[in-house]
């Protein structure tokens, strides 16, 4: 995707899971939530392996931020993910 | 005729709430106490109205409805959605509805287009400082959310022209009363891309020095160094709009230190009126 081109709907699942029992649901049974947003199996595979430069080229980094917060990942292996894949 | 009674600025990083505990000591202390003394001056400046001015960080709008400048016209606003601020004492803030809908008024009158929100959720931007000011009581609150988020994002230019229209809608407002402005974020700090957690502290000090320059020399500097430092010192945004607010004269600052624990580059500011 180009620069300022948005993925809306992993967009909307980043913004929706900033609510704390839409994180625990999604961290409890990540497929179940997943199922309700048309997003493409390929963005679905990235998720399930923490991609986390594949989903920023995709996303705002604020709500990439809040995503992996809200899914449990530690800042330190956020930011490692970020800068080495 | 309303008056300007005090401009100012503070850092609002959530980590300064979530991760206070791993602050060093001293650093603590320096934050305390510049927050405590932007609260004293505010309090002593006996504000009616808080202009404060923050970004939405993904609480209000989301990519289906994403303005560059909103204002908050209703008679209140809610307290911060985010759990980690479910302390904060106010549930509820009060708005001033007249004074900011003279605000939009005469920025529509100008040329300007904000967005209008009747009840807006006021996030970490807006109650992180004002909690950590400890003020006894809350000035009403006319929020004003700017962009410095999703972009594109409302230019510096722009941005000082704000200013200047909040100015002008002060001075043309036919009551007596009591106007301050708050501007809250940065300096340098980068969220969710590589950078993230470094403090440019040359940029940051630079911004300091520039903002006791001519507007012109910051409006370029910022236009040519933005993009080359994280994405958090975006916010200074809200900087520029009590710089203009202000008249231009320059601040005091109260305090600047980078904070590595809260990765912000923390600054508490006092405009000169």
């Amino acid at each position: 995707m180009g620069p300022g081109v948005r993925d809306y709907w992993l967009s909307k699942l980043f913004f929706d899971l900033q609510n704390p029992a839409a994180a625990a649901e999604y961290r409890s049974d990540p497929e179940k939530v997943l199922g309700r947003y048309p997003i493409t199996e390929e963005v679905r595979q990235k998720l399930r392996s923490n991609d986390v430069p594949f989903l920023a080229g995709r996303t705002n980094p604020y709500l990439l931020r809040y995503f992996f917060f809200a899914a449990g990942m530690k800042d330190e292996e956020f930011i490692r993910r970020l800068r080495n894949g | 005729m309303a008056s300007l009674v005090g401009v100012y600025a503070a850092s609002h990083g959530p980590l300064l709430v979530r991760e206070w505990a791993a602050v060093p000591e001293d650093q603590k202390e320096r934050l305390t106490a510049g927050f405590r003394e932007l609260g004293r001056r505010l309090a002593e400046a006996r504000p009616d109205v808080l202009i404060e001015i923050s970004p939405d960080h993904w609480v209000n709008f989301f990519l289906d409805n994403l303005p560059a400048v909103c204002i908050g016209v209703g008679e209140a606003h809610d307290g911060p959605p985010e759990p980690f601020l479910k302390e904060f004492p106010h549930r509820e803030l009060n708005g001033h509805p007249e004074f900011a809908q003279h605000l939009a008024r005469t920025a529509l009158d100008a040329g300007f287009e904000p967005a209008l929100s009747h009840r807006l959720k006021l996030d970490h931007g807006f109650c992180i400082p004002l909690w950590r000011m400890q003020l006894e009581r809350l000035p009403r609150i006319v929020p004003m959310v700017v962009n410095s988020i999703e972009p594109p994002l409302p230019s510096i230019a722009r941005c000082l022209a704000w200013g200047t229209l909040v100015r002008q809608a002060i001075q043309s407002y036919k009551e007596p009363l009591r106007v301050a402005l708050l501007a809250t974020g940065g300096l340098s700090h980068s969220i969710g891309e590589p950078t993230m957690g470094a403090i440019d502290e040359p940029f940051d000090r630079d911004c300091i020095r520039l903002f006791g320059s001519p507007a012109g020399k910051l409006v370029d500097y910022l236009h040519d160094n933005l993009p080359k430092t994280g994405n958090g010192a975006e916010e200074i945004r809200n900087w520029i709009v009590a710089h203009g607010a202000a008249g231009g004269r320059g601040f005091e600052l109260i305090d600047y230190l980078p904070v590595p624990a809260v990765i912000v580059g923390c600054a508490l500011a006092a405009w000169r009126l």
